[in-house]
């Protein structure tokens, strides 16, 4: 065995040749290449590098499809000329859905590649580790795509620009359609059993206990990610009677519970978070997902021009992206605000000047988004969200702008 | 009554599936001794290979089928040829890890072919038409997919005992060096076995691919349970593994239905453990004579 | 054999560092780990201290796998115990830095002895899907137990202070994990000579012949997960300092999955070699962060052929080159 060494081993002065070996090895790896700062960080005369770390393996990879269809949108905003004459380059980084790697990416945009803004970045875990960091270097920071209730009451927001619901409200008014709209007189929810469905678990609870006794929460049934049987669960939801199930899950297991709570025969009404708007799910799902309310935060396409023009984009770009189309454009809508500061600060680019730039959107319409509204002390661009049912497979629009509180 | 009836029926529809996956792993182990941390991928592209056969060529679905299981055959021979052959002299524990590099890389290639987008199997059988017995729901797809399992199970059982390639894999899972002074092919053996066991992965993936939709990590989960269920059954026998599936299924089930959801794979866990302290070497296991 | 010194002493035998030659590659590899901060940026520092953690974990796992014969997939819990121990500690019940990691390491510790007892009629397999199972059971727990994990949104760490200085920049977390990665390295470098180290070879051996000759399997083998439990602790505890940072998903399974890949790529049996698995494994996913979807492609690549040509892991490489120059010309 290795433990036992030899003469060998001992004639070369043991740990010092260890020593050597160890410190090559380690310190080559660290020894490759130094800072990139130009004069404002990420920006040059022709180039504006903007970042990003999204999962792009592991069991939450799907929502990698984000930061493709942001990049190949922006291929087409650079074959047009860019902003300003300068073209706009995303870095893309893989962290797995990991926190640990989620910081080194950051750090690595940020420190070593030398990024004007961070866009995007996926899960709330992520998100949190890196705050403080990004807080401290004043790396501009658009739209991560987490809770939008994390930012409540966090006091270094200046640099930070949201565009992304708030699941606690969204939960909330899908809640109250539940109760006042659907007339249901129990609800359960099913929910990931994290930030994200626990977040979508509090505010259906906030709805049922604003009904005033009218309502009651009946069952919480949460599942792991990487879970494959959800029979158990359904068995449980459908004792719990609920007239109303709300769902804040990924797509696949959306479409499990979908597919096994018809099996069982139990078909309550069912409302969803606007992760599952996808027009994937009445494919995933079949005939099951047929009557799901889902919420949305943009229009879907095929019923809206604009949208459908900026699918058309990426897809011929990237045609595996079709396979998802709501992935791909949030993307989009992700990076729009972005786009839309650029072009307001003018060629003379530093960070202060885009912060003003973005404050002075009001209103906006992208060609996504709608309504964004920034300001200063204001960092939640949207304040309203819209529902929509499967009709034939295909969201169809059921109520207007539903608006909730701004917090920050 | 019906309740706890409909738990366990799920329960047996589910265990017969990590059955397939667990007897997949005790087949190679048994004759290899080696621990396929890749299985769950060798499964995973066994499947997408069958799914890009069905949509994309648009083969009739046994086809499709047969390619898939060809495909992780194919991939499954190639490895042991071309990698584990070579590694022969290395540690058993060597070889697992070797194992686990060949699954982040079939991961890692199976999402760059086929995209990590979730993708819904057609599969002949439907996940939603039912038939009732009482209050109890069994759906078309748990009974053909368990009626397949124990088909495939009942086919294992007769190539293993009763014909002279099963013969020569329970000769070199005894004794390796005496089989092969005996003129054993071991190569040729275990390049089938290995062949034999992604194939029974891929079967046991295109099983659950339609209630489990399909992306390139799919049967990370059912891979983690089938190994569970297979070292609870004893790694060494493969009616260890059908025993094992079938109740760590069964109770999962009953579990997560009169317990807790949240802890459900805790509980299993911890029974799992409670049955090794009691047997080693599992249920069925007969690892540990040894000589001294 | 050409260049080689007699050895006349008995204490060379258990000497770490000898020879002029030793003392200057030691003295310069340490000199430009303290020294790196001055050269290397936060990112590079930022990494360095995750490789120092990682190398704290593997390094622990390596003395029950390499050293004892055991096995364990279950290696994220007992990090996990270490991480939340300390961070609770010291950001909740006010217990400075310097006695919450120890405190930490030692109820890992005591968690690995009670892990040890289930596990001594265990082998093999058997052993892997106990300690998985485990794992499993931290880290749910963790999930479902919102006061200790932070709930929602996972649980803050602020930087921690040991006596004036606060350990908040990424230097002052560089030292306190560089600080703790030698001691626990120097530490497993003289348990491997002394006679625990030497009862758990005899242990992997052959249980059956060390028992007869009088060596406890049960107290050798509760030790043996109690200890590399405790360095996990250790490296949790370090974790909730790096990361500022923890929730239960940190702790998967597939965690301890990476911790043994590294422990056996970088060579098990020894204690530099779990040093440069974790330095390639840790380091590769950032060296090779252009790659996006290829990285995993990449990762297991390099793990399979790191195995398939040299199964002893590269440590094991490394000796086989020297001592192919060593016995040069024969």
């Amino acid at each position: 065995m290795l433990g036992r060494g030899g003469d060998a081993h001992r004639a070369m002065g043991g740990a010092g040749w260890r020593a050597v070996w160890v410190a090559a090895v380690a310190l080559a790896a660290l020894l490759t290449g130094g800072p990139a700062h130009a004069a404002e960080r990420g920006v040059s005369a022709n180039e504006v590098v903007i970042g990003t770390s999204t999962p792009l393996s592991g069991p939450a990879a799907p929502w990698g499809a984000t930061a493709l269809g942001a990049e190949a949108y922006l291929a087409h905003i650079n074959d047009q000329g860019g902003i300003h004459g300068r073209r706009i380059r995303l870095e893309i980084r893989d962290d797995a859905y990991l926190p640990p790697r989620a910081v080194a990416n950051v750090r690595e945009l940020v420190d070593r590649v030398g990024v004007f803004a961070l866009v995007g970045l996926i899960g709330t875990a992520n998100a949190l580790a890196v705050r403080d960091y990004v807080v401290a270097n004043q790396v501009l920071w658009i739209t991560p795509a987490i809770d939008a209730q994390v930012w409540v009451g966090y006091p270094h927001t200046r640099h930070l620009f949201v565009t992304y619901p708030n699941y606690l409200q969204e939960a909330i008014i899908l809640g109250r359609y539940a109760i006042d709209e659907l007339g249901a007189r129990s609800l359960a929810v099913f929910y990931q059993n994290d930030d994200y469905g626990k977040t979508g678990l509090a505010g259906v609870q906030q709805a049922v206990e604003a009904s005033g006794g009218q309502a009651r929460l009946v069952a919480a049934v949460p599942y792991e990610l990487t879970e494959t049987d959800l029979s158990g669960h359904a068995l449980r939801l459908r004792q719990s009677g609920a007239e109303a199930l709300v769902l804040y899950a990924t797509p696949r297991h959306g479409a499990m519970i979908a597919a096994e709570i018809a099996k069982i025969g139990y078909r309550p009404h069912r409302l969803a978070t606007f992760t599952l708007a996808d027009p994937v799910m009445a494919t995933l799902a079949g005939p099951a997902w047929e009557g799901t309310i889902v919420a949305g935060f943009f229009d879907f396409p095929g019923t809206n021009p604009k949208v459908d023009r900026v699918l058309s984009i990426i897809t011929e770009r990237r045609p595996d992206l079709a396979a998802t189309p709501f992935n791909a454009l949030a993307g989009v809508a992700f990076l729009e605000p972005l786009l839309e500061g650029l072009r307001r600060a003018g060629p003379d680019l530093t960070r202060e000047r885009f912060v003003q730039a973005m404050e002075t959107l009001q209103g906006w319409d992208g060609e996504l988004l709608q309504g964004v509204t920034f300001g200063p002390g204001r960092r939640q661009g949207l304040q309203a969200i819209f529902l929509a049912q499967y009709r034939n497979g295909q969201p169809v629009r059921l109520t207007d702008w539903i608006p909730y509180p701004v917090e920050f | 009554m019906d309740l706890l009836l409909q738990y366990a029926v799920n329960g047996l529809a589910t265990g017969s599936l990590y059955a397939l996956v667990a007897l997949g792993i005790v087949v190679l182990y048994r004759t290899a001794r080696v621990l396929n941390f890749a299985h769950g991928d060798l499964a995973a592209l066994g499947t997408l290979v069958a799914y890009t056969a069905l949509t994309g060529v648009r083969l009739p679905f046994s086809l499709a089928a047969m390619t898939g299981l060809a495909g992780a055959a194919a991939v499954g021979a190639l490895f042991y040829a071309g990698v584990v052959r070579h590694a022969r002299e290395a540690a058993p524990l060597s070889q697992s890890i070797m194992t686990m590099g060949l699954a982040l890389l079939l991961g890692g290639l199976a999402a760059v072919g086929w995209g990590t987008d979730i993708k819904a199997m057609p599969f002949p059988l439907s996940a939603t038409a039912v038939w009732r017995l009482g209050g109890l729901v069994v759906s078309q797809l748990h009974a053909g997919a368990t009626a397949v399992a124990a088909v495939l199970m009942a086919g294992l059982y007769l190539l293993v005992q009763h014909t002279r390639w099963g013969l020569l894999m329970r000769a070199l899972s005894e004794n390796p060096v005496a089989a092969r002074l005996l003129g054993v092919r071991s190569d040729r053996i275990l390049a089938a076995t290995w062949a034999l066991s992604a194939a029974l992965g891929a079967a046991a993936g295109l099983l659950l691919a339609p209630a489990t939709l399909v992306d390139p990590f799919f049967m990370l989960n059912p891979f983690l349970k089938g190994f569970a269920a297979a070292v609870m059954g004893g790694l060494d026998s493969p009616p260890g593994a059908v025993v094992g599936g079938v109740v760590l299924g069964v109770l999962e089930s009953l579990l997560a239905g009169y317990v807790s959801v949240a802890f459900k794979s805790t509980l299993a866990f911890l029974l799992i453990v409670m049955v090794l302290m009691a047997r080693p070497e599992g249920l069925l296991g007969r690892e540990f004579q040894r000589r001294v | 054999m050409a260049g080689q010194a007699l050895v006349r002493r008995y204490d060379r035998e258990f000497a770490l560092v000898y020879g002029s030659f030793g003392w200057a590659a030691t003295a310069a590899l340490g000199a430009a780990l303290v020294l790196a901060p001055l050269w290397l940026q936060g990112y590079f520092l930022y990494v360095a201290s995750l490789i120092g953690t990682n190398v704290v974990v593997v390094v622990g796992l390596d003395l029950l796998v390499g050293f004892a014969g055991q096995i364990s997939l279950g290696q994220a819990g007992f990090v996990a115990v270490g991480a939340y121990a300390t961070a609770l500690l010291s950001a909740r019940a006010g217990v400075p830095f310097w006695l919450a990691l120890p405190t930490g390491a030692l109820l890992a510790g005591v968690v690995g002895w009670l892990v040890g007892l289930p596990a001594l009629r265990l082998k093999g397999p058997y052993l892997a899907i106990a300690t998985m199972g485990f794992g499993i059971a931290v880290q749910q727990v963790l999930i479902n137990w919102p006061l200790v994990s932070g709930g929602r949104s996972g649980l803050m760490v602020p930087a921690p202070r040991m006596g004036p200085w606060s350990l908040a920049s990424d230097t002052a977390r560089y030292y306190v994990v560089l600080a703790v990665a030698s001691a626990l390295v120097m530490a497993a470098y003289n348990i491997r000579r002394s006679y625990v180290g030497r009862a758990w070879m005899a242990l992997r051996d052959s249980d059956l012949a060390a028992q007869t000759n009088g060596v406890d399997l049960t107290r050798y083998k509760t030790l043996a997960f109690a200890v590399s439990a405790a360095y996990a602790g250790a490296a949790g505890g370090l974790t909730s300092l790096v990361l500022g940072y923890l929730e239960p998903n940190l702790f998967s399974f597939l965690e301890s999955i990476y911790y043994l890949a590294m422990a056996v790529v970088g060579g098990l049996g020894t204690v530099s070699g779990p040093i440069l698995g974790a330095a390639l494994l840790t380091a590769l996913p950032q060296l090779a962060s252009r790659t996006r979807e290829y990285l995993p492609v990449l990762y297991g690549a390099v793990v399979l052929a790191v195995m398939a040509i040299e199964p002893w892991g590269l440590y094991g490489r490394w000796l086989r080159i020297k001592r192919y120059f060593k016995t040069w010309p024969l």
